[in-house]
């Protein structure tokens, strides 16, 4: 038993001192296990990405990539503390982060550091090049998101709209933006109902019930999958059928269509990326990839993840060229170097995950298009709408 | 708390803030985390440990700490009296969390107390021109002496003086008569009122106490993490330093900063040996079974935390080391060993 810890005492401690020797460094870190652990694909589709790289190509420009995939727990302190790991400890070239929360309580911090950061939050507070050049995302913002299925509707002639969002940040943030920019109405809209629910709601009968009374053409849910779940189970309770229903991004999940079978039939999503099977090129890439390991995520969050691993990869493959096919020695220069390629980034080929895109306003594509799951099955219902 | 206790907690104290001062940020963050936690640990054993009242509301009194302090310290006022202001703001809000004891006993204010938990909950959500609502308080920089501090290392270092100065003063206190009200109250309410001590005014005082340091904590967790946000001071939070204090021990001084070191540090430490073994999501699966575990075989092999079970070793070790040397004398020293026990436990 004594040997036992000191053996574990023993790789701690060098697990702590620092990383293994690498040219490069990649941190990602995610929801592994916690609330919203239903979409870490995101994280595991960069980590699979840059480990193809290794695989077929030797790393970046021949460069081996070394990547780190951490779980945040969707716990502020947990990730505040991954954050300093990833930034000091491992001494990461690029930084991947995951919640609002931590996006938000580090744009300062991310700036001082000048790491090049992803958040994989779609909110439009940590999203500002000239205040936080460092922090990007990887898509339309939440808002964004809801103006395209507003725009939707607009555009198929329905007038009522009620809006339901969860008590956090996550809920709240983006419907009240929407609701102060005036769009709903430039759109010809109107909002007859703001319904909010629990985060960890487990009925919505009496919201649903609600919502019935008000008669809406569309209802726009703004939540995650879990609660998308509740609110189609109890809508079909109430006879309100899944297809007045319209979520975001982080809605497409298989769960939703295996639990409720017809009842989440018709209901529909913004899509922001291609989904995982399609014909694009990028699936090659990931179905080369399986041939060798096994791809744990098979949804749209793994192939948002490939996309950001193109992004980090492109950028850090046009340092090294500008630097005489050189990894850049010193940490800051190399790490702004990269914010800069990424910024630069013009017509991006993202292998048809999305439309080629430009990265000078941190975001990328800003396009997408309403899903809706027919047969069991989320398909495109429409062409790709610009938000901006 | 004795003279030697306090210069070993002293020297414990120096030695951590300077590795703090002197380590990477990584570190110097894991160092404050478990101060800041720490802190909250000592707060919560007085009142459940110490005055033998449970109480579910600690993660909302720390929450209020936290929005006082961050208020404040965006307000302009100095990092020093923003900290103060948020123990201050604590305590208030702990009195009143604590007023319900004065008609209710056991597991009925035990459930008045989780009622404060998610009432308080609730206002730090919708009390939006104070708190920021849902999105949260942004907080500036914490200021001492006129001047930004400006990196975890500072941070480490600051955080563990004043959890030295926490432990200190409430060391000091259990050693007058309010202290010892506290522990007569646990023990039995009829033998305080017995013993002339007036039970309701000695909860408060409890409840006051303890509040003053989870607002401090509270206030060192909004500078440290620049953002107050309700989803940090929600239930969870209390069940985590419960924890502590049971694994470190409950109504033991030393025991909340063991157990707060241990529950902080633990799940990095199996994450680290995780990171050995290929399976990302399996590790990180146990690190959460191990921490629940943990607690239940705590609470059936040594209820009285870390603390009791390192004495219990260390009185072991002393027998054993004296009947070496009897065997070696050949002289019968009968009674040591019990003696050697009954100076540990006390």
């Amino acid at each position: 038993m004594k040997q036992l810890l000191v053996g574990a005492a023993v790789a701690v401690t060098i697990a702590i001192s620092g990383p293994a020797r690498a040219e490069i460094t990649v941190c990602t870190w995610g929801t592994i296990t916690g609330p919203d652990a239903l979409v870490n694909g995101m994280t595991y589709g960069t980590r699979d990405y840059l480990e193809y790289l290794n695989q077929t190509k030797g790393g970046i420009a021949g460069n081996k990539v070394r990547v780190l995939m951490l779980d945040g727990r969707y716990k502020l302190d947990e990730e505040l503390k991954i954050y300093r790991r990833c930034a000091d400890q491992e001494q990461a070239v690029v930084i991947n982060g995951w919640s609002t929360g931590a996006s938000k309580a580090l744009r300062d911090q991310i700036q001082e550091d000048g790491i090049p950061f992803i958040s994989e939050s779609f909110a439009s507070e940590v999203l500002d090049p000239k205040k936080y050049p460092f922090t990007f995302i990887a898509g339309p913002t939440y808002e964004q998101q809801m103006i395209i299925a507003l725009r939707d509707l607009a555009k198929k002639g329905g007038k009522k709209v009620v809006l339901m969002f969860s008590d956090n940040e996550y809920g709240r943030g983006p419907v009240d933006v929407v609701k102060k920019s005036g769009i709903i109405e430039k759109l010809g809209l109107e909002v007859v109902d703001l319904v909010e629910y629990r985060y960890d709601a487990q009925d919505m009968t009496a919201q649903m019930l609600r919502v019935k009374g008000k008669n809406p053409d569309l209802v726009y849910v703004q939540g995650s999958t879990p609660q998308v779940l509740v609110a189609l189970r109890d809508a079909a309770k109430v006879a309100l059928p899944a297809k007045l229903f319209v979520g975001n991004l982080y809605n497409i999940s298989p769960a939703i269509p295996q639990q409720l079978g017809p009842a989440a039939e018709g209901f529909r999503t913004v899509q922001t990326y291609a989904f995982y099977g399609d014909n694009i090129p990028a699936m090659k890439e990931i179905e080369a990839y399986g041939q060798k390991n096994e791809v744990e995520k098979k949804d749209i969050y793994f192939i948002k993840g490939w996309l950001k691993g193109k992004v980090i990869a492109a950028a850090i493959e046009k340092v090294i060229q500008k630097n005489n096919g050189q990894v850049p020695t010193d940490i800051k220069a190399f790490r702004k170097s990269v914010r800069d390629e990424m910024e630069a980034l013009k017509g991006f080929d993202t292998g048809g995950i999305t439309p080629p895109f430009t990265y000078a306003d941190h975001q990328g594509s800003v396009q997408a298009r309403v899903a809706e799951i027919k047969n069991g099955q989320y398909v495109a219902a429409g062409e790709w709408i610009d938000a901006q | 708390m004795t003279m030697r206790s306090f210069f070993i907690g002293l020297a414990l104290a120096i030695a951590v803030a300077l590795i703090g001062y002197e380590a990477n940020r990584f570190v110097a963050y894991l160092i404050y985390s478990v101060a800041i936690s720490a802190i909250g640990a000592l707060s919560l054993n007085l009142v459940i440990g110490f005055c033998g009242q449970i109480t579910f509301a600690q993660g909302a009194l720390v929450g209020v700490g936290a929005y006082a302090g961050g208020i404040l310290g965006n307000a302009g006022w100095g990092g020093g009296l923003s900290l103060l202001g948020a123990g201050v703001f604590g305590a208030l809000v702990s009195m009143l969390v604590g007023l319900p004891a004065l008609r209710l006993r056991g597991l009925y204010f035990a459930i008045s107390t989780l009622a404060a938990q998610f009432i308080l909950s609730y206002l730090f959500k919708i009390l939006v021109p104070l708190t920021n609502g849902v999105s949260g308080l942004v907080v500036k920089q914490l200021s001492l002496f006129g001047r930004p501090v400006g990196n975890d290392q500072e941070y480490a270092m600051i955080c563990v003086t004043l959890l030295f100065l926490s432990w200190a003063f409430i060391g000091r206190v259990m050693q007058t008569n309010i202290g010892r009200a506290f522990l007569v109250v646990r023990e039995s309410e009829l033998v305080a009122r017995g013993m002339g001590i007036d039970v309701s005014q000695t909860k408060l005082k409890a409840f006051l106490l303890s509040g003053f340091f989870a607002g401090l904590c509270g206030g060192l967790f909004a500078f440290t993490s620049r953002l107050a946000n309700p989803e940090a001071f929600e239930i969870g939070l209390s069940v985590d330093q419960t924890a502590m204090i049971i694994v470190g021990g409950l109504g033991s001084l030393a025991g909340s900063v063991v157990g707060a070191a241990f529950v902080t540090l633990l799940p990095e430490a199996i994450q680290r040996l995780g990171e050995l073994l290929p399976s990302a999501d399996l590790i990180s699966a146990f690190r959460e079974m191990a921490f629940g575990i943990l607690i239940v075989l705590f609470l059936l092999l040594e209820p009285r935390g870390l603390v009791a079970l390192a004495r219990r070793l260390g009185a072991r070790r002393e027998v054993a080391s004296s009947s070496a040397v009897r065997s070696e004398t050949g002289v019968v020293e009968s009674g040591v060993a019990v003696s050697v026990q009954n100076r540990r436990e006390l």
